[in-house]
């Protein structure tokens, strides 16, 4: 009957199920090919997977879709891995930003090529080869320019009023999308017919949401930024320990058990089924003899 | 008997039916209920209903029908034969439930068992017969499970009609007899001629009675089992002979209701374990614990990798 069925552990595929643009895999003019490349992820600065597009001109994050129980049927194969990968453009400035950041605390202006370097992800130079990455700088950082080369700065101020524009343009696509972005809405799939959120929601998921991109201290910036209060909710992971409320009086029982403690008190403790009888357990019994009416007396058919 | 309906797509339920006889919409008549092919692994279940007019009883007694399983085959077809000639006065209906069927109902997530399905086909059958006109008066039925229960609940559901409900009445009353030779018939035709709907190259017909305890089935069962894929649709995957083969030669496969025990389904479950609540409880060791996924990522169940 049924067995406990053990878990293999996951192993490497060499192929994926992957949803991504046309643009990625056009390589128009160029000799190399798209790539996968590990880069430091802004808001965990952990290594993280992202795509580089044909000649490092458009930066692509990797997301994958990943519940249990799913598997894939591709053409005449079984592939056990039921991700779905999703490659989609992102802004490099994102992954730009943090190494502007630290630099900017030396407060020198610093050329680009020197700022975003990185032992750990020497990939990380290629994103200045990024269609807009060079020109898009300004909205994080002061420019100088010294005959033919380009100095920057760090600027916080600047990076947040580019952030608050994130955010803002986020807002508009969370609303063309009728995401619902209330608290207590736990359900992708549960739409409420009126949209009642109010603009704080929104500001506040899209801010969600961005910071999923930023590092943490220039989250609570941003949120200082956008004017929004910090919520002070209890953290979900944990209840709320249970302590007993200490008073002066001497501590009496609330209810007295004492009198039912007779024999019943050494019962034994529920015993734990085994597999076949909870394959039993979750069966269909209805209409079904029990094991024990074979073996009784038998009773006469008679009925009236 | 026409089993065409069945075989163009027998991966179903199907209704086969004979004509309505005049007589039996005008006289108060009596049917009978019977089952072939409830323990095989291979092919459908057949339930059959027979019906005449009360006054015609004798007549059926002299068309000799009895018991299915004392007949041979040919003896069988004979019967069903000479059934089919007497439609002026005997009139039939059959649902023949795929092994698909049986499979899909038992495995579902909210399990239909093979009881449940019997009943519900005999109680279908019955009321197609009602729906047809016929002047029910009498019911005859071959239990399944306990007869006083089943009796009940079937009086119940027909309360103008006296239902007797006994072990073995297919050798009791002869209404009974001819609604298990068709039933039985009908089940012999399909397995023979079935129709396999994957392409499994050359099939061999050779799987015997389809009993689990016919070495011809076993060797069949075994020798047609995919590794990914188990058995085809002939096949009733919820019979315990199918399950023990698939669990120990072909590759498993887990579903979201399968049970699972410890630690690594609590997590499954997102819930904790009562050991992390003892642990000390500092926090913060791990770089991603401070950080929370926004909800926008986990309510899709979207993540970040950092390999492939």
């Amino acid at each position: 009957m049924a067995s406990m069925k053990k878990r293999a552990p996951r192993e490497q595929n060499d192929s994926w199920v992957v949803i991504a643009a046309d643009s990625v895999v056009d390589t128009h003019e160029t000799d190399s090919e798209p790539a996968f490349v590990r880069l430091r992820n802004p808001s965990t600065d952990a290594t993280c997977l992202y795509m580089l597009g044909a000649g490092d001109v458009q930066l692509y994050e990797v997301k994958a879709f990943e519940e249990d129980f799913h598997s894939w049927f591709v053409g005449q194969t079984v592939q056990r891995d039921g991700r779905l990968l999703f490659i989609t453009p992102m802004d490099p400035l994102y992954l730009m930003l943090p190494y502007l950041n630290k630099a900017g605390k030396e407060g020198k202006f610093q050329p680009v090529d020197q700022i975003v370097m990185d032992e750990e992800f020497p990939a990380c130079s290629r994103l200045l080869s990024c269609t807009h990455s060079l020109a898009s700088l300004h909205h994080i950082a002061e420019e100088k320019e010294v005959g033919s080369l380009k100095f920057h700065r760090y600027s916080q101020e600047k990076t947040m009023s580019w952030l608050k524009k994130k955010v803002e343009r986020t807002v508009v696509a969370l609303r063309k999308k009728n995401i619902s972005v209330g608290e207590g809405v736990k359900s992708t799939t549960y739409v409420r017919v009126k949209s009642e959120y109010q603009e704080e929601d929104y500001l506040r998921y899209a801010h969600g949401l961005i910071s999923e991109y930023i590092s943490e201290d220039l989250s609570k910036a941003l949120l200082k930024h956008l004017q929004l209060p910090e919520l002070t909710s209890p953290k979900e992971t944990e209840p709320p320990s249970k302590k007993r409320k200490l008073s002066d009086k001497p501590v009496e029982a609330g209810d007295d058990y004492t009198k039912f403690n007779s024999v019943d008190f050494s019962r034994k403790p529920p015993k734990k089924m085994t597999a076949a009888q909870k394959t039993l357990a979750k069966a269909d019994k209805t209409g079904m003899k029990t094991m024990s009416s074979f073996f009784s007396p038998k009773v006469k058919a008679e009925k009236k | 008997m026409d089993l065409g309906p069945f075989e163009t797509d027998n991966s179903v339920s199907c209704r086969l039916a004979s004509q309505i006889p005049d007589v039996c919409k005008v006289e108060d008549c009596c049917l009978g209920i019977d089952e072939a092919g409830r323990g095989p692994v291979l092919g459908p279940m057949v339930y059959g209903i027979c019906f005449c007019p009360v006054s015609n009883k004798k007549d059926l007694k002299d068309l000799k029908v009895a018991d299915s399983k004392t007949l041979r085959e040919a003896e069988r077809e004979d019967l069903f034969q000479k059934l089919d000639e007497a439609s002026d006065f005997v009139g039939w209906a059959l649902q023949i439930l795929s092994p698909n069927t049986i499979s899909t109902s038992m495995l579902q997530r909210t399990k239909y068992n093979l009881n449940a399905l019997s009943h519900d086909t005999a109680i279908g059958l019955v009321q197609y017969a009602l729906d047809s006109g016929v002047q029910l008066k009498e019911v005859y039925v071959d239990t399944v499970g306990p007869a006083e229960k089943y009796e009940e609940k079937l009086s119940k559901l027909f309360p103008d009609i006296e239902v007797t409900v006994r072990p073995k009445a297919d050798s009791l009353f002869p209404i009974v007899s001819a609604a298990s030779i068709c039933a039985k018939v009908a089940r012999d035709r399909v397995v023979k001629g079935w129709n396999f709907a994957e392409d499994m190259g050359e099939v061999d017909a050779d799987y015997g009675s389809g009993y689990p305890n016919d070495p011809k089935t076993k060797a069949w069962l075994l020798k047609f089992l995919d590794p990914v894929f188990g058995y085809p649709q002939f096949v009733r995957f919820s019979w315990s002979t199918a399950q023990t083969l698939m669990d120990s030669k072909a590759v498993t496969v887990h579903w979201d209701d399968d049970e699972e025990d410890g630690e690594k389904a609590a997590q499954r479950q997102h819930n904790r374990s009562m050991l992390s609540f003892l642990s000390a409880s500092t926090g913060g060791n791990d770089q991603n614990s401070t950080h929370q996924t926004h909800r926008f990522l986990t309510e899709r169940r979207l993540k970040s990798l950092s390999t492939l």
